[in-house]
């Protein structure tokens, strides 16, 4: 309560402040130049020109001339000009004078976006990473993580499948939490982004920032916790008009499929596996166990591979168009782009529309107003997944009959093929998703070095998901057609002022930041199903013609969060550097006595490399040791995680319909706080010879308490579980990142990326005094683990005695009796196995510049995972399903891989069968390889074209695995499988 | 120009000064127990909701797991999912059938508890009270009948969950039976005798239940008299052939005393849907019809089709049950088992015509002669069983048809509007019978015996099909039961009452037999339960579970 009053008085008194500003002005001498880029040589027309310290400006004109009356002579005036270094000269008495920028990218003075503002990378104290634009297109992708993964060290980034538009897995220096989320913060042009990575159209990303130690991303304060991603988008870029052009398509495969057993091979397994069960000793006896139809199929060798029938070659394209113009006194940049994946699976699709608007213009001396404005729509088609039932369903049919047509009902009624859904008005699985992200800020330089932003910013989300399954559809499987409409429309808000100072004097600089922030985020849900309608051509546009099953529901939620937060960057001598961050952040998903908390965060920097004792001359050309620790704090549970509610229970007598209504099986917590994280930080940043070598390692740690728990509760209490802040876990971790300019020579250069990231996540505490295997956390062990008995092989029939000890026999899963007490018990015997974190992870990227030409190869590394192998999981030892074709045992074939078959289990009854599974997940894959040709210059003067770039890219081109034919980034399922990208693609600039 | 600014940045910081105020949390889509129970339409509904948790065991695979398995009956199909109930391999406290009943009874018993003790704010008129409160009672009493069957002495109270509780205890089983006599005895005196909500309990039907307990605590007198009392007083009669007890058509019959109902409109079942129900079971309605056929889908002559059902070829009988039946005179055999599949695709063998037999499945040898005449696929005896009763394969089998349903809409639709028969008539003639021979009183016990057998009698066999005092004893009345009431969720308890859980499985299932130890006549806590409980030395796991 306390923390909230002051919040609040101290919003008030910001208030104040503003009115009590007052302007003045004063006129005197005229000063007239000229401004030029430092490296072209070419007139910059748009510069801002202010004296200092007054409100007093201009801006150069078309030809980049400016005159501008000053007060004094004596004067400073400052240039300031966006993608330039800012630039102040001192008059001294010249009322004449030419000015060159120097362009921002140069290396060591890259300007780097924090939260709230930037700086000079010379001058960061925290752990940021940065990725130029060139990066994140270099490779096609849907999401734009996918373009950071193994770039950027510290953060672990997967695709989530193969599919169409699918997410992508992102964590930032490993799992604090158990229950809440672990996904990052994104931030958009400054503004929390309420929608999702994909949404962003790659092109128009000017540049990324990872936020990764407590300091940097403290002024985000809570939501920050699990790391900040920064977007900057473009803006128009100096000089005119530019329009570019990017288009690039190209074919997707699926990456190699592990194998299923054949005809032959299902025909011989099923025998053994009934020879087992004493159902076979001949093929005299096959009648016993295939149908007349399997017979004639098996003698005839008619079988047929579904999996090769379902994969299609996907196709993937992408064409954008940008115009950008600057001029005096505003600049814009407009974007189109249409995006438009097919997977390899029919049906499966998403065409994304992009359009983005960025306006900034300058209104008077002191006033920039301004908008981005992006608008994303999306036409996804989603497919059920038809390799699980291709993986299972009896080979010996055909697919097609006589005539060519599909078999919907294959195995004469028992089984559904599993191309039934591509059946004409079959099925249909369609969202259309339409986000709006407009953001609108003004920013008034009202005072010397004083500055004041408003931003008002939304995302605004409407989409609808439309479903028809037909009876005949894997998903219906025969029972009524189905049709579902989904609505969901929310509205995500947010509200900052930013008010900033910045001052010199002597050898000290002070920035100064504060922030206030409200954003809320509100959320309409309605759904409607209804079965067995009139007319399947309907689709799910006249549920109230569903003849059962009408069911309707709607839904509301919202949650809000309050803060206030202030920064202050201080440097003395340009060498010692001081940060220190605070932010107060109100929740309203928490507890009403525990809804504020401040976060605070110092970090400090020292720039060995401008001591003295370092001459000029000497090989180091950068040095920096930086030192951060900090609070951050989690709330991302579900809204109204303090509320106990009710559920409802559908119910009847007889036919008439009397709902209960009963105990919701979560308990609602009113004592609910933040989850708090801690991170120290140590890191070197190190550049040698004139920076062609850099390096930077950071070494954290991170103990994260009061986690936001899913706690069991023990179930004779009626409920099973409530969100509580119970448990500690700790994250340390090791990043490197080093690159290399190996050769620089005027037409032929190589350059080298390389970078490793190291955590170790780790329970720490939790509320079961020790280890909770209900939840499968263990004490000192990552967040997740597979916790199984532990598979040494299969009773071997000279082990028959020792197996008989067991209650087993040869033939079957052999597990290790771990406490060696002669038999094997849940307790006792289950042991850790491995976890699906990796041990570590990396990439390195060698990039060649020859002439026009350009190639770069990356290669990314992850390694030391496990994954539960889903294709193992896949062997059907009974033979009734066909199954993973695996080296099972039998007494000829004395294998250690996998047990006997027999007909008489199902596969639920073998012991230990979940042993199978368990693999090695580590790859090493080339995840790209680009070839690129820029037309020389020369061939350009004739033409209305300024650059134009052809290449060529492979993505996911070869995979080294412990497995066959699977690409272990899916994680171990075996839906929507990797693909294998190959594109094609111009870039031409006007 | 400027003061305009000024007074705009004022402005939205005037803005945020009042917003501040809000972060309270608008939530007008939930609801809550203090806004619903107090009214007498919200306090039907948590009435409702009690009922609806029986839904988890009856008609449902987990029940017959927890309520027929294990004991001499029956044994695994090939696609047995719980032979850890089944024949007891490795029953541990993380077995999902012990999890799924530990969560849905508790969750039954907090309802019932909050109910009970809260309906005096219901707003209901005095009269509608009096009713309601005796079936939340029934209830309870109902629903602590399973836990303490199953469980033993664990955790029992009245009051309703209120906070975070993190320990249980563990209560006698005299108070669990103190606390269902007491709840059963207001029910018997304040509910009405007949209701036109099918599914709701009524006074016989409460009767009939406290009968079902009388026996359970060994207080024959009151059982015998309680039974008797619901023979008599009410309108209840046999149906007349057995096997029209099972019709889908002639469910709402004379002889049953109590169901749990389930709907021919499958959106008021209690499937899990992420609309109507999120939390429901996975297959919803009645499942009975899934779990005893075998694949008659993979014998030549044979597809699949609605009047023979999905076959999940979970369980099938031992030989031991098979054998209790003389079904020369005895029409249970055939009103409980399908012996014979008639073609559906007699397409895919030579000689066979649509119709005509295509599978027979039989408990009889059958001789190599009639063998080779047979155009269809035998199973008989010694395909099935070894000669000591175990298995010699699981897929082919007599398989008990009580449940079948050919009314489903689809081949593949799971969820049978079938209502579970909780309590019907002939239990209570088989009650009257077990509390007299407790007695002594043999020739009574007969008496009661043959109206079961009377009726179960092929025409022209009923003096046949009659027993006297000399032939009652504790085996015969528990095969009579067997043969009256084989796959009605009943045997475990039947057999736990009399004792003789573990002597007859042994005796009659070799394969659970060969299994079943001693703790087994207690289920294990869920591991889960052991896990979250704070008061682990108190609450501790049933003997011979881990």
């Amino acid at each position: 309560m306390v923390v909230r009053k002051i919040a609040t008085i101290g919003c008030f008194l910001f208030g104040v402040l503003m009115v009590a500003m007052t302007p003045h002005q004063v006129l005197g001498q005229t000063v007239t130049g000229e401004v030029i880029d430092a490296q072209s040589q070419e007139t910059l027309p748009g510069v801002n020109i202010i004296v200092k310290g007054t409100s007093i400006g201009t801006s150069s004109d078309a030809e980049g001339g400016f005159s501008l009356k000053v007060p004094s002579l004596s004067d400073t005036l400052v240039f300031t000009f966006i993608g330039y270094q800012r630039l102040e000269v001192p008059l001294q008495g010249q009322s004449s004078l030419d000015v060159s920028l120097t362009p921002e990218t140069i290396a060591g003075d890259e300007v780097v976006v924090i939260g709230y503002g930037a700086v000079q990378k010379s001058d960061l104290t925290g752990s940021v990473s940065s990725i130029s634009a060139e990066e994140v297109t270099k490779v096609p992708t849907t999401n734009v993580a996918e373009a950071l993964q193994g770039k950027v060290s510290g953060m672990d980034i997967t695709r989530g499948s193969g599919e169409a538009g699918s997410g992508v897995n992102i964590t930032v220096r490993g799992n604090r939490s158990l229950t809440a989320s672990n996904s990052p913060l994104v931030i958009v042009d400054g503004i929390q982004y309420g929608g999702g990575l994909e949404d962003i159209n790659p092109a128009d990303i000017e540049s990324i920032e990872v936020l990764k130690d407590a300091s940097s991303t403290a002024i985000y304060g809570s939501r920050g916790a699990n790391g900040v991603i920064l977007i900057s988008t473009k803006k128009a870029e100096a000089q005119g008009t530019q329009v570019s052009i990017e288009s690039y398509a190209g074919i997707s495969k699926t990456l190699d499929y592990p194998d299923f057993n054949t005809g032959p091979e299902y025909v011989t397994q099923k025998r053994e596996a009934n020879r087992v069960s004493g159902d076979w000793s001949g093929p005299e006896d096959d009648p016993n166990i295939f149908t007349s139809s399997e017979l004639e199929n098996i003698e005839n060798n008619v079988w047929t591979n579904f999996r090769d029938l379902l994969f299609q070659t996907g196709i993937q394209q992408s064409h954008q168009i940008n115009v950008s113009r600057g001029t005096e006194n505003n600049s814009m940049y407009l974007s189109v782009n249409y995006f438009d994946e097919k997977g390899i699976l029919e049906m499966d699709q998403l065409k994304r529309y992009t359009a983005r608007l960025n306006v900034d213009q300058q209104v008077g001396e002191a006033l920039t107003v301004g908008m981005n404005s992006q608008i994303t729509y999306y036409d996804r088609d989603r497919r059920r997944d038809p390799t699980n039932i291709a993986n299972k369903i009896n080979p010996l049919t055909r697919a097609y009959d006589e005539n060519g047509d599909l078999i919907v009902r294959p195995h004469s009624g028992r089984d559904i093929s599993p191309l039934a859904d591509t059946q004409p008005n079959a099925y249909e699985n369609n969202t259309l998703t339409t986000k709006i992200f407009p953001t609108l800020y003004a920013e008034l330089d009202f005072a010397e070095n004083l500055s004041l932003r408003t931003n008002i910013s939304a995302t605004l989300s409407n989409s609808r998901q439309g479903i028809y399954r037909d009876s005949e559809t894997i998903d219906r499987n025969g029972t009524a057609p189905e049709a579902v409409y989904n609505s969901s429309n929310s509205r995500n808000i947010t509200f900052e002022n930013i008010l900033s100072y910045e001052g010199d004097w002597d050898q000290h600089s002070l920035a100064l930041t504060g922030v206030t922030s409200y954003q809320f985020n509100k959320n309409d849900l309605g759904s409607a199903l209804g079965q067995n309608q009139l007319l399947a051509s309907q689709l799910y546009y006249g549920l109230l013609n569903a003849t059962e099953g009408i069911a309707v529901e709607s839904g509301y939620e919202e949650s809000s969060l309050m803060s206030y937060a202030g920064r202050a960057n201080y440097s003395f001598k340009d060498r010692y550097l001081l940060t220190l961050t605070g932010r107060f952040d109100g929740s309203s998903k928490l507890s009403e006595e525990n809804r504020w908390a401040f976060f605070p965060s110092a970090a400090a920097a020292w720039r060995i490399s401008e001591e003295d004792f370092i001459g000029d001359d000497s090989i180091v050309s950068n040095l920096k040791l930086r030192a951060s620790y900090g609070v951050s704090g989690n709330d991302a549970i579900s809204p109204y995680s303090t509320q106990s509610a009710l559920r409802r229970i559908p119910f009847s007598y007889g036919e008439d319909s009397a709902p209960g209504f009963t105990f919701s099986p979560t308990l609602g917590n009113p004592n609910l706080e933040w989850e708090i994280s801690k991170t120290a930080n140590l890191g070197l940043d190190v550049g040698l010879l004139n920076d062609r070598v850099t390096a930077t390692i950071d070494v954290y740690d991170t103990r994260t308490s009061n986690l936001l728990l899913d706690r069991f509760l023990p179930l004779s209490s009626g409920v099973s579980s409530v969100t509580q802040n119970v448990g500690k876990t700790r994250n340390r971790g090791i990043e490197f990142a080093l690159e290399t300019t190996n050769i620089l020579k005027d037409d032929f250069s190589w350059t080298s990326n390389l970078t490793f990231f190291s955590n170790k996540e780790e329970i720490v505490e939790l509320v079961s005094d020790g280890d909770d295997i209900g939840n499968g956390w263990f004490i000192g062990e990552p967040t997740s683990v597979f916790y199984d008995y532990e598979k040494t092989g299969i009773w071997q029939q000279d082990e028959a005695d020792a197996a008989a000890s067991f209650g087993q026999e040869p033939g079957e899963i052999k597990v290790r009796d771990q406490n060696g007490d002669g038999e094997i018990t849940a307790s006792d015997d289950r042991v850790i196995l491995g976890s699906p974190r990796p041990k570590w992870s990396g990439g390195i990227e060698n990039s060649i510049n020859y002439k026009g030409f350009d190639l770069s190869v990356y290669v990314y590394a992850r390694i030391g995972q496990m994954m539960d192998y889903e294709y193992y999981d896949n062997y059907k030892p009974g033979g009734v399903e066909n199954g993973a074709n695996v080296d099972y045992w039998t007494p000829d074939n004395p294998t250690n891989a996998f047990p006997r078959p027999n007909a008489a289990l199902s596969q639920d009854n073998y012991q230990y069968y979940s042993t199978l599974s368990y693999e090695s997940g580590s790859f090493v894959k080339i995840r790209n390889a680009t070839l690129g040709y820029t037309l020389p210059p020369s061939l350009m003067e004739s033409m209305p074209v300024r650059n134009i770039r052809l290449y060529v890219t492979g993505k996911n081109l070869y995979t080294f695995a412990k497995v066959d034919n699977y690409d272990p980034e899916r994680g171990g399922a075996l839906s929507f499988p990797m693909t294998r990208l190959f594109v094609t693609g111009i870039n031409i600039d006007f | 120009m400027r003061r305009l600014l000024t007074v705009f940045v004022f402005c939205i910081s005037s803005f945020l000064f009042v917003s501040s105020c809000d972060l309270t949390e608008y939530n007008p889509g939930g609801i809550t127990s203090e806004t619903v129970y107090t009214t007498p339409e919200g306090f039907e509904s948590l009435v409702n909701a009690a009922y609806s948790y029986s839904r988890w065991w009856y008609g449902k695979e987990e029940g017959w797991a927890a309520g027929e398995m294990g004991t001499d009956l029956w044994t695994s199909g090939a696609g047995d999912e719980n032979p850890n109930f089944t024949r007891y391999e490795s029953l541990q406290p993380n077995a999902n059938v012990v999890g799924v009943f530990w969560e849905q009874f508790y969750s039954a018993i907090n309802l019932c508890n909050a109910g009970i003790n809260r309906i005096g704010e219901s707003g209901m008129s005095e009269e509608l009270q009096t009713t309601r409160l005796a079936e939340l009672r029934f209830l309870r009493a109902f629903y602590y009948w399973h836990i303490v069957e199953m469980w033993g002495g664990v955790h029992f109270t009245t009051d309703e969950t209120e906070g975070i509780q993190v320990n249980a205890n563990k209560s006698s089983v005299e108070t669990f039976y103190n606390q269902i006599f007491e709840d059963l005895d207001f029910a018997v005196n304040n509910l009405p005798v007949t209701t036109s909500d099918i599914g709701r309990v009524t006074k016989p039907a409460a009767e009939a239940f406290l009968a079902r307990m009388y026996l359970t605590r060994g207080m024959d007198q009151e059982a015998f008299n309680m039974a008797d009392k619901v023979i008599n007083d009410y309108s209840f009669g046999l149906v007349e052939n057995y096997d029209d007890l099972w019709e889908m058509d002639n469910l709402r019959n004379e002889e049953v005393i109590w169901v749990v109902n389930y709907s021919e409109d499958l959106a008021l079942n209690d499937q899990e849907d992420d609309i109507l129900f999120p939390e429901g079971h996975g297959r919803g309605g009645h499942n009975g019809h899934l779990h005893f056929f075998m694949t008659y889908d993979q014998v030549s002559g044979m597809d699949r089709d609605i009047e023979n059902g999905r076959p999940f070829n979970r369980y099938m009988p031992t030989q031991f049950l098979l054998d209790l039946y003389q079904d020369d005179i005895d029409s249970r055999y055939d009103g409980s088992f399908k012996s014979v599949w008639y073609s559906n695709a007699p397409s895919e063998v030579e000689g066979m015509a649509e119709g005509d037999t295509a599978i027979y499945a039989t408990k009889y040898e059958v001789s190599e002669e009639f063998r080779e005449d047979a155009v269809y696929t035998i199973y008989d005896r010694s395909d099935i069983y070894e000669s000591d009763g175990s298995i010699v394969q699981r897929t082919k089998y007599p398989s008990l048809d009580k449940f079948a349903d050919p009314t489903r809409p689809s081949i593949s639709e799971m969820r049978s509007s079938r209502d579970a028969f909780v309590i019907r008539l002939a239990e209570m003639y088989l009650i009257a019978a077990e509390a007299q021979f407790n007695r002594g009183n043999n020739t009574e016990a007969a008496n009661y015996i043959n109206v079961i057998r009377e009726r179960a009698a092929k025409p022209g066999n009923e003096a046949a099909m009659r027993v006297t005092a000399a032939d009652i004893d504790l085996d015969f009345i528990l095969d009579e039961r067997a043969r009256e009431l084989a796959g009605e969720q009943l045997r475990w308890f039947d057999l736990k009452r009399t004792g003789t859980l573990l002597e007859r499985t042994r005796e009659y299932n070799p394969e659970a037999g060969a299994n079943i130890q001693d703790h087994h006549v207690l289920r294990p806590i869920p591991q889960s339960q052991i896990d979250a409980v704070q008061n682990k030395d108190e609450f501790t796991q049933n003997a011979g579970y881990q």
